[in-house]
């Protein structure tokens, strides 16, 4: 699950995941699981990111006095 | 004893004036003593004159017991003495030097005239750099810029503080790229001015204020461009002081790439304007839209190329399997062929054909054996035997 973890983890856990792909540990049963888990974090990260707001306060604090 | 005061108002115009000062029954005029006297001069100048500004060309700049400062502001035609704390002093000051002063006018209990000023900052552009250049010096010599003290900007932001103008057009323009690049970020916003005397102290007191409730991850202090006396502010001793002594990082992006301020060098992190600024805090989420895309795309290729790295070795290893089958084959079917050539040549027939015989029976005189031939069987007696020699 990565509902929880902020884009930054997200986006190291992409990496990883590409890393593998790289890695001695890639092996071509494991490989499509692997594809499809760093697809859909790739898609949840895109979407994260175009949703992401920020929120301006003005504080109410008067510091001309 | 009652002071009756008249503004101009009551007299039609004009600034006010002392009618009297009235006895108990209304109508006599009491002399004053000097201490009276001052103390309603003072008040009607307090009255008119509660805050008023002056500039002028410093002259007689001097500093008594390392605490009283007195220095004249003068014209071509005209002088006025001033007096200060040098607590109140916030950027330094010198003889020639074009300023301005606020404060207020009075007659000191001797009897002289002063410009009471509780704040005073250089104008113009020689003025303003000769000042930023020696108080520059004096920081820089206590450590206040070293770079082993910058710290740097939290790579996950989520609160951030501001100190700005809402008003100013350099924080709209540092609102509208924050939130083009990115999201997710609380930003709470510290209003204050950005120019003029007042500005220094309102920004002191937000960043006490974000220091002391220590919520926000760092603080962007911002401001876009300006004349160098509307930047002044900012080279500011207490500001400057308490920027490099903020527990939470510090960015500035204040006036353009080329206004250097102290408050500048003592933050953290100098951004060269305010959308600079916005850059600096935050990644760009169209960027990393990107780059996520350019992970998919490597895990796309890497996994093509071994996907076909793995079918070219099966196919390489059915190639030499087979091989190996065929040496084998070839091996063994060498091996027959010679063990054939062997059995021909050791078949009884073969030497028949070369014109041998074979003789079969008791090889002993008066017997009969048995002969054959490539093509004949014969019966023959044995007439004598006799060793070789």
């Amino acid at each position: 699950m990565t509902e929880n973890k902020s884009i930054t983890q997200k986006i190291d856990e992409l990496t990883k995941s590409t890393d593998w792909f790289y890695s001695d540990d890639f092996t071509l049963d494991e490989a499509v699981k692997k594809y499809k888990e760093a697809i859909a974090l790739a898609k949840e990260l895109q979407k994260d990111l175009s949703d992401l707001q920020n929120e301006v306060e003005v504080l109410a604090e008067d510091f001309q006095k | 004893m009652n002071s009756v005061w008249s503004t101009g108002d009551d007299c039609g115009g004009g600034p006010p004036k002392l009618f009297s000062i009235l006895g108990e029954d209304n109508n006599r005029q009491d002399p004053l003593t000097p201490s009276l006297f001052i103390n309603v001069t003072n008040d009607l100048l307090a009255a008119n004159y509660e805050m008023i500004e002056i500039v002028g060309e410093v002259a007689s700049f001097k500093v008594n017991q390392g605490k009283w400062v007195f220095f004249d502001i003068k014209d071509d035609e005209a002088s006025v003495s001033c007096f200060m704390t040098l607590y109140q002093m916030r950027m330094p000051i010198e003889d020639g030097m074009r300023v301005i002063v606020r404060g207020t006018p009075k007659i000191t209990k001797w009897g002289k005239f002063s410009f009471t000023v509780n704040a005073v900052k250089p104008v113009g552009e020689g003025s303003i750099k000769k000042s930023f250049e020696i108080l520059k010096k004096k920081l820089t010599d206590e450590g206040l810029f070293d770079p082993a003290k910058k710290r740097p900007l939290p790579k996950d932001l989520t609160k951030l503080g501001v100190i700005s103008s809402t008003q100013a057009a350099g924080y709209a323009d540092f609102i509208k790229i924050l939130n083009a690049r990115w999201g997710g970020i609380h930003v709470q916003v510290a209003h204050t001015q950005v120019q003029g005397m007042d500005a220094p102290s309102q920004i002191v007191r937000a960043l006490k204020y974000f220091n002391e409730h220590g919520e926000v991850q760092a603080i962007a202090i911002l401001r876009g461009g300006g004349s160098a006396d509307d930047l002044s502010c900012f080279n500011d001793e207490e500001l400057t002081r308490a920027i490099a002594a903020s527990k939470i990082p510090i960015i500035t992006g204040i006036g353009h790439e080329v206004d250097e301020s102290l408050a500048d060098l003592a933050a953290d992190v100098r951004a060269s304007t305010p959308s600079n600024a916005a850059e600096m805090l935050v990644p760009d989420r169209n960027d990393m839209k990107l780059g996520i895309g350019m992970m998919i795309d490597r895990i796309d290729t890497i996994l093509f190329n071994r996907a076909d790295a793995e079918k070219k070795s099966a196919k390489e290893k059915i190639v030499q399997a087979t091989n190996a089958i065929y040496i084998q084959i070839r091996d063994a079917q060498a091996k027959v062929s010679n063990q054939l050539k062997v059995l021909v040549a050791m078949n009884p027939e073969t030497v028949l054909k070369r014109g041998y015989a074979i003789l079969n029976g008791d090889i002993s005189p008066g017997s009969v054996v048995e002969i054959t031939t490539i093509d004949k069987e014969i019966k023959a007696e044995v007439k004598e035997v006799n060793d070789r020699k």
